[in-house]
């Protein structure tokens, strides 16, 4: 039991401090976040690269538990292009989930925060008049006036009110004037986020077979989505998009819109759960290990199924996966997480044909290829270190096998390897020099 | 369906009748008699001798106490039960059946009326608790109703006769009618007078079950707040409003409804202490003299009573499963 040398007891002193200390960050934060209105200016920001859909930087999301703070997510950085996907890989509770439910807003409060950081999002809202109404699109005839609809005396005043037509889109719903603008994720208020989320960002989950409500239909909840974000939709409006988004996951949808989730197998179930997440054709997918709690034959189906989807819809994707093979089929950029720190970056060639950080190359040489025979599988040794009490140096340090005294430092910072390859380690800080010089 | 409950039901005899053995014979193991209890004070001041008694015992089939007695005692009751009479009662000289019949009305008022302000109040309350775990709303609530859980009941119904009825007047102190009321008097403003009568037992009934309804909704739902599908719920961008009441509240209720089916027939029991101190005659309290004075007919009757109604409300609640959880189906 090596392991448990690390293992410290805390007296009852130091859990109430702990305690202590945490109400009061937690507090400091909720009081933040329950504020009543909060000024558009504290969220409302600028992309630093407008090719960018997602721009992550310098993210910190702690967890403040009786035994001290876990911080998940340590400072990471990375940004997601229009139309790219993005494949986040690391092993268990390496921060990867932690990192997609921050974007999402959906960090489990009140022990988990998010601290610092910032999450920009280009997105695109409705835009309000000064009274902070919708601006309607009416709807024009041929010679580009408005189509009046019903003309109402006002009992009161005896003015004449005329309401125009107002334009909806083809499955009932009210078309509104938008406008772009970019969110930081972190500081936008509930409402704000509540309609981004289904709606600009959508997520699948890890477990089909736990993520949809045991007692609502399928179509129940999948209409809920397009009714929810789309003012104006009738029943019916609703139901042709859900029927036209289960036919495009490959489900017959008169099969299942009125079936209950546990009728369904993992993998319907799992169809169903994209269905949802496509239904308002988000600009950004999450995919929290989309495929882990599948089987094989119905991974490669859902795979397929993502990017047919994802030209389709022309949305941008996020693949959180522990799956390299996954990565190397899907994503366009790969980053790679390690005990909630970004530990290198790159294009998905760099990354395969050219890791460089020990920890890369050590799940590269983890996963089984086929046409080679080998006695044993590598497998990095020892384990992710405790969360609570990180050490200053390098997280991987202990692991490494090509570690130096260097490594001993403080964390290494990163070292820019080409313009799109990024690596935080000090085995190529010599090397990178070397090549400049 | 209809196979699965008639299985129920054949089931249900079998519990019944192994009720009843052990309830007859610890009703005849009490060391005291009806007849005893009846003539104590003629047998003191010397009445009554041994022999009258003796006779009087035989009457009443409670003489021989040996094991065949029993067994022979036991015997005719239950062929009495099968053919539908469950004896006369010693203490209300009237068939046990009438006693029953006549006096649930008035229980089963008083609980059900209770049983509705209970859920009406504990699960909103529940549900507030948990949706503030560990936070100001849920400790005051959750000390508060467990305050009222702690309470033994006698103890809560002095406790509000003192304060509501004595010290205040605002309530009487006990019985069902004022007894002086003009008999002229309509039938509403005598429904009025009940009512008025009841105010501090339902309140009495509803303090003490408030605490347990209010845990089990607040474990329920704290355990569906943190599923994953509330969390899909969440993604999908519904407010905090729809997530809490619409889809954690629909999976909250599946127990809670099949245990209020369970409890529904159990109403008809009647609450015995707090009818007991109330003086409200309803068939709890009926029971309660009749146990004193160790009327065998009618404390078999009415137990039996009770277990007939708690083996309906556990068939009435698993059948209930099936209406609200779509993933329960019976079959078998």
């Amino acid at each position: 039991m090596a392991e448990n040398k690390h293992v410290h007891r805390l007296s009852a002193k130091e859990l109430r401090a702990i305690a202590k200390e945490n109400s009061k960050t937690i507090k400091h934060y909720e009081k933040l976040k329950k504020r009543k209105y909060i000024p558009e200016s504290e969220y409302v920001t600028e992309m630093k690269d407008e090719k960018n859909v997602l721009e992550v930087e310098n993210l910190h999301t702690y967890f403040f538990t009786d035994v001290g703070v876990v911080k998940a997510v340590n400072n990471v950085s990375f940004n997601i292009p229009q139309g790219a996907t993005v494949g986040i890989v690391g092993e268990s509770g390496c921060g990867k989930s932690v990192t997609s439910l921050s974007i999402m807003g959906l960090v489990q409060g009140p022990t988990g925060q998010v601290v610092d950081g910032e999450i920009r999002f280009k997105t695109e809202v409705l835009k309000t008049d000064e009274n902070g109404k919708y601006i309607p699109v009416y709807e024009l005839d041929e010679n580009g006036e408005k189509i009046v609809e019903s003309v109402r005396v006002d009992k009161k005043t005896g003015a004449e009110i005329v309401q125009y037509k107002q334009k909806r889109d083809e499955t009932g719903a009210f078309v509104f004037e938008k406008e772009p603008k970019v969110y930081n994720l972190v500081k936008a208020p509930k409402s704000e986020m509540s309609k981004i989320r289904g709606r600009e960002v959508a997520m699948i989950f890890q477990e089909p077979m736990t993520s949809l409500n045991p007692v609502f239909t399928i179509g129940q909840q999948l209409d809920e989505v397009y009714l929810l974000h789309n003012p104006g939709v009738t029943k019916e409006g609703a139901k042709a998009r859900t029927y036209e988004m289960l036919k495009l996951v490959g489900i017959i949808p008169e099969n299942v819109y009125t079936r209950y989730p546990h009728e369904l197998s993992g993998g319907m179930r799992q169809r169903v759960v994209i269905a949802m997440a496509l239904t308002c054709n988000p600009r950004l997918i999450i995919g929290d290990e989309p495929t882990t709690a599948l089987d094989v034959t119905i991974q490669a189906q859902i795979l397929e199924l993502l990017r047919d989807i994802k030209t389709k819809i022309n949305g941008s994707i996020v693949l959180i996966t522990h799956d390299l093979g996954v990565i190397a089929e899907m994503a366009d950029y790969v980053v790679v997480m390690y005990a909630g720190k970004v530990i290198e970056t790159g294009t998905v060639m760099e990354i395969f044909k050219n890791p460089l950080h020990p920890y890369t190359i050590g799940l590269q040489k983890s996963k089984p290829v086929i046409n080679q025979s080998k006695e044993r599988l590598y497998s990095i040794p020892g384990n992710v270190p405790n969360p609570i009490e990180m050490p200053t140096h390098c997280y991987f340090k202990d692991r490494c096998d090509r570690a130096c005294d260097k490594c001993s430092g403080e964390y290494p910072g990163y070292v820019q390897v080409s313009p799109t390859h990024k690596v935080a380690c000090y085995l190529y800080n010599e090397e990178a020099k070397h090549e400049h010089e | 369906m209809v196979k699965y409950i008639a299985k129920r039901l054949l089931l249900c005899l079998l519990v019944l009748f192994g009720v009843s053995v052990i309830i007859y014979c610890l009703v005849l193991l009490m060391p005291t008699d009806f007849v005893d209890q009846k003539f104590a004070s003629q047998i003191a001041q010397g009445a009554m001798d041994k022999q009258a008694i003796q006779e009087m015992k035989e009457k009443y089939a409670l003489a021989d106490k040996s094991f065949a007695g029993i067994f022979n005692g036991y015997f005719n009751w239950l062929g009495g039960v099968c053919t539908g009479d469950l004896g006369r009662s010693f203490k209300y000289d009237a068939p046990v059946t009438t006693v029953i019949v006549e006096n649930m009305g008035i229980s089963f008022g008083i609980s059900f009326v209770a049983l509705v302000l209970q859920f009406a109040i504990a699960i909103p309350l529940g549900i507030k608790a948990a949706c503030n775990q560990y936070g100001k709303t849920d400790y005051i609530v959750t000390i508060l109703t467990m305050m009222g859980i702690s309470l033994p009941t006698f103890f809560l119904a002095a406790l509000l006769v003192q304060v509501f009825a004595i010290n205040l007047g605002w309530f009487p102190v006990n019985g069902l009618v004022t007894a002086n009321l003009p008999t002229d008097t309509s039938a509403f403003m005598r429904f009025l007078d009940e009512l008025w009568h009841l105010v501090l037992p339902m309140t009495t009934l509803v303090i003490l079950s408030i605490g347990g309804l209010m845990r089990h909704t607040r474990t329920n739902m704290l355990e569906v707040l943190n599923a994953d599908y509330i969390r899909t719920a969440r993604a999908k961008g519904l407010s905090e409003r729809t997530v809490v009441y619409k889809h954690a509240f629909k999976n909250t209720m599946i127990p809670i409804v099949t245990m209020t089916a369970g409890i529904i027939p159990s109403l008809f029991g009647g609450a015995m202490i707090t009818e007991t101190v109330f003086g409200i005659p309803g068939i709890g309290k009926m029971a309660y003299d009749a146990l004193k004075i160790g009327d065998v007919p009618f404390v078999m009757g009415y137990n039996m009573f009770l277990a007939i109604l708690t083996v309906l409300g556990t068939l009435l609640s698993d059948l209930m499963y099936m209406v609200v959880d779509p993933r329960v189906k019976l079959t078998k």
